[in-house]
This record gives structure tokens, sequence and C-alpha cells, in this order.
């Protein structure tokens, strides 16, 4: 703490006796210590207000090592729709406008980037390349940074586990373009936009000591950037 | 002059920063204003069973819904009793999943999980009594469910996941055969 700088707003380090000369200094001096002190503090309130309103929206939008998983370009909420949740997942929830179901009954992993971290957008083709998946349905979506379903002539917006391709040891490969592609085709539109990958994984058949679904993080697809435009 | 924040300054701000923190965390689930509650109680009235229409561009009731699942979900309001639900559970991979409000999943059950292909489920408060043939009798329970509802609004939602494009138009003929209502003793 600054001591001097505290006291010297207060009267008791002023001189004891003083000449109506010396006054006038003095009180100025004063008078620009407490400018200065409402200055720190609307300056430290609003220093404060953006801290504490920022750590609060990033950690509710994107997580954080308390709230979820994260694997690769993959990110899931442990604790998504649970009841019992922290307060960080249950603004999350409340905020998304969703309604997932509880993590004990399904897991949801969100992605925003490839594997190698640069952000999915559609100006560039992915290979999404996955093992099977020990659940009893899953589902792998894609959507524009607002969550909105993308337009495309051939109406598919996602795969799942019963209508995916697959090669004869269960592993699966999607190809997220822009243009038609063999195999797994997931158009992601013409528009120039940002993408989201979400892979719903419903009634996985192992759990954590909590009842948690259980996905082993080498399971979940890799994100590979083939080319861009 | 000389250009420095005096430290009472920093922990006097972070101090302040935590508490501001904390308030945005624990007053945004009551402040989000678009709430999937809020936007399912612009499709129709409480205590009946309403589809929601196949997620599509541009037209979907909330974000990032599965275009591969087909929903119907009753917005139940249990002010004035307890409330049934009723469904013919078309497929295993259904889900029926029971909500408050804010989003919390506080029930849900799978259909490959049960018995019987037919679900009899009330949602009764707390202080609601549900007098009924099989509540009592463990052995008989998978008769009629009762879910005792932390909130006296929420949502019940189903879910048919589709095996494939060709599955949605019987999962919604599915969907449609199933009944959300004011309960009435073994009705």
């Amino acid at each position: 703490m600054d001591t001097d700088r505290l006291t010297s707003v207060l009267p008791t380090n002023s001189p004891l006796v003083l000449s109506p000369s010396q006054a006038m200094p003095w009180r100025e001096e004063e008078a620009s210590h407490s400018m200065r002190s409402l200055a720190y503090f609307i300056g430290t309130f609003v220093a404060a207000l953006m801290l504490g309103i920022g750590s609060a929206w990033y950690m509710i939008e994107r997580g954080s090592l308390l709230t979820t998983d994260k694997v690769g370009p993959w990110s899931g909420w442990i604790s998504e729709g649970n009841p019992n949740a922290d307060p960080y997942t249950k603004a999350h929830v409340a905020r998304s406008g969703r309604l997932p179901l509880t993590s004990t009954v399904a897991r949801y992993f969100v992605a925003h980037t490839d594997s190698a971290g640069r952000t999915l957008t559609s100006a560039c083709e992915y290979s999404v390349e996955g093992s099977p998946l020990n659940a009893r349905w899953w589902s792998l979506a894609v959507y524009d940074e607002y969550g909105g379903l993308i337009e495309n002539p051939s109406a598919r917006y996602s795969f799942n586990s019963e209508e995916a391709l697959r090669h004869s040891d269960g592993t699966f490969r999607i190809n997220l373009s822009s243009k038609a592609r063999p195999e797994n085709w997931l158009p992601s539109g013409t528009a120039d936009q940002h993408l989201v990958l979400l892979l719903r994984i419903y009634s996985p058949r192992e759990t954590d000591a909590s009842g948690i679904g259980l996905i082993p993080g080498d399971r979940l697809p890799k994100i590979e950037r083939i080319e861009c435009e | 002059m000389r250009v420095r924040i005096p430290g009472l300054y920093i922990v006097l701000g972070l101090v302040l920063a935590g508490l501001i923190h904390i308030v945005a965390v624990l007053m945004l689930p009551m402040l989000a204003p678009k709430s999937a509650h809020a936007r399912l109680a612009t499709l129709g009235p409480a205590n009946t069973m309403i589809e929601i229409p196949a997620a599509a561009p541009g037209r979907q009731v909330m974000p990032m819904m599965a275009p591969d699942v087909r929903y119907a979900f009753c917005r139940f309001d249990l002010a004035n009793g307890p409330v049934r639900l009723k469904a013919t559970i078309a497929d295993e991979l259904w889900l029926i999943a029971l909500y408050t409000p804010e989003g919390e999943n506080f029930y849900s059950v799978a259909g490959a999980d049960m018995k019987r292909a037919e679900i009899d489920l009330v949602i009764a408060a707390a202080d609601q009594t549900v007098e009924e043939a099989g509540v009592d009798a463990p052995e008989s329970s998978d008769e009629v469910v009762v879910v005792n509802s932390p909130v006296t609004e929420g949502i019940a939602l189903i879910r048919a996941p589709l095996a494939g494009p060709s599955r949605a138009t019987g999962a919604e003929r599915a969907l449609r055969s199933t009944s959300c209502g004011p309960y009435t003793k073994s009705g």
C-alpha cells in the first residue's frame, strides 16, 4: 500500500501552523490530490467492471478447465444440463437458449477450430475422421457461428451413427466442404462465414465415477484442413 | 508528475472485479433474454403437446437444434394440479426429458430402458399427491411413473432421433400421437 499517497490527502500531514501565504499552495495541492484520487477511483471501477464482466463472459461462453473437457479442437461441458451443475455451467445453458440433455444421458462437444487450432471457415475444406463411439446414437452437425443450419441444395445438415458411411473397421470420414464431395459430404454452404461443428452423443455406454458419460479423448474426430480457396 | 497506480487501487480493483464477476455469473440465468422456455412459449399454450417444426436454415426455434432429431414438447404448468404425459415409444432411440425453465434437465428416460412401449408419466409438484394404482406398489410401478418436479412450470421434451432422413415422416406421425394434459385419475 502506498502510505504517503494515502496520508497526504489527510490533514494530519499538514503543518500545524500556517501563515495565509503558505495556506493557498497547500490547498491547491490537496485539491489536485483529491482530483487524482477521484480519477483513480473511476479508473479502478471501470477496469474492475471490464475485468469482472469480461472474465464472467469468457468462462460462461467458452468454459474453463473447471467446467469443460477440452480435447484438441473439441470442448464439452462436463455438467451440462445437470441440476447440480456449477453456476458457470448453469449460466452457459440458460444463455444458450438450448435444452441439452443432462451429461449422464448425453454429451455434446463443440469445435470452432480444426485440429491445428485454425478457425473453421466455409472458405476451406476439411476432413473429419473419427473412430466408432461407444454410444447408442451420435450425430455430427455443422452450423454457422450463430448456431443456425446452413442452406445447401441437398438439405444435408448432419451425419449420424445410422447414416454415415463407414469403413470396415468402423472408422468414418466426413468431408466438410462447400463443393460436392464423395463419401459423406457435409456441405458448408456458399456464404463466406465461420463454422461450428457440434457432435452430440446420446446414451454413452461408459460413464465416469459420477455417472457422467465418458468419451475418451482419442475417440473424438480429428478435423484436418485439406485446402482453402 | 509521477504516473504510478497505487497498490491500494489494484487490490480494490481486483476485489471489485471479483464481486462483479460473481454477481454476473449468478444473475445471468435469470436475465438470459431468449431462454429456451421463452422461445417455446411462443409456439402455443401450456399443458398441450406441441410439435417443434423440423429445423431448417433460417427456421429454428432454438439455436443448434439437431437437424436429424424430431422434437415435441409440452410446457407443463402444475398450478392447477399434476400433468400427465402419455406416449407410445416408437423407437428405442427416443428420449423423454423434463426441464426447469432455466434448462436444467431434472428427469430423463430413454426408450431403450423402458419395459413397455407405452409410457404414462405423471408430473407432480412436491406438495401434490398422486393416488394411482401401481404407484405405491414398486413391483408394478412401470404402469405409471410419477415424477416430482422441483418447479411448477417447466418443459417436457420428447426427442425422436432419426436413423436416416427417410424416417422423418414416421417419427413425426409417432410424435403426433403423444399427449399431454391435466392429470385425471387413471385417465
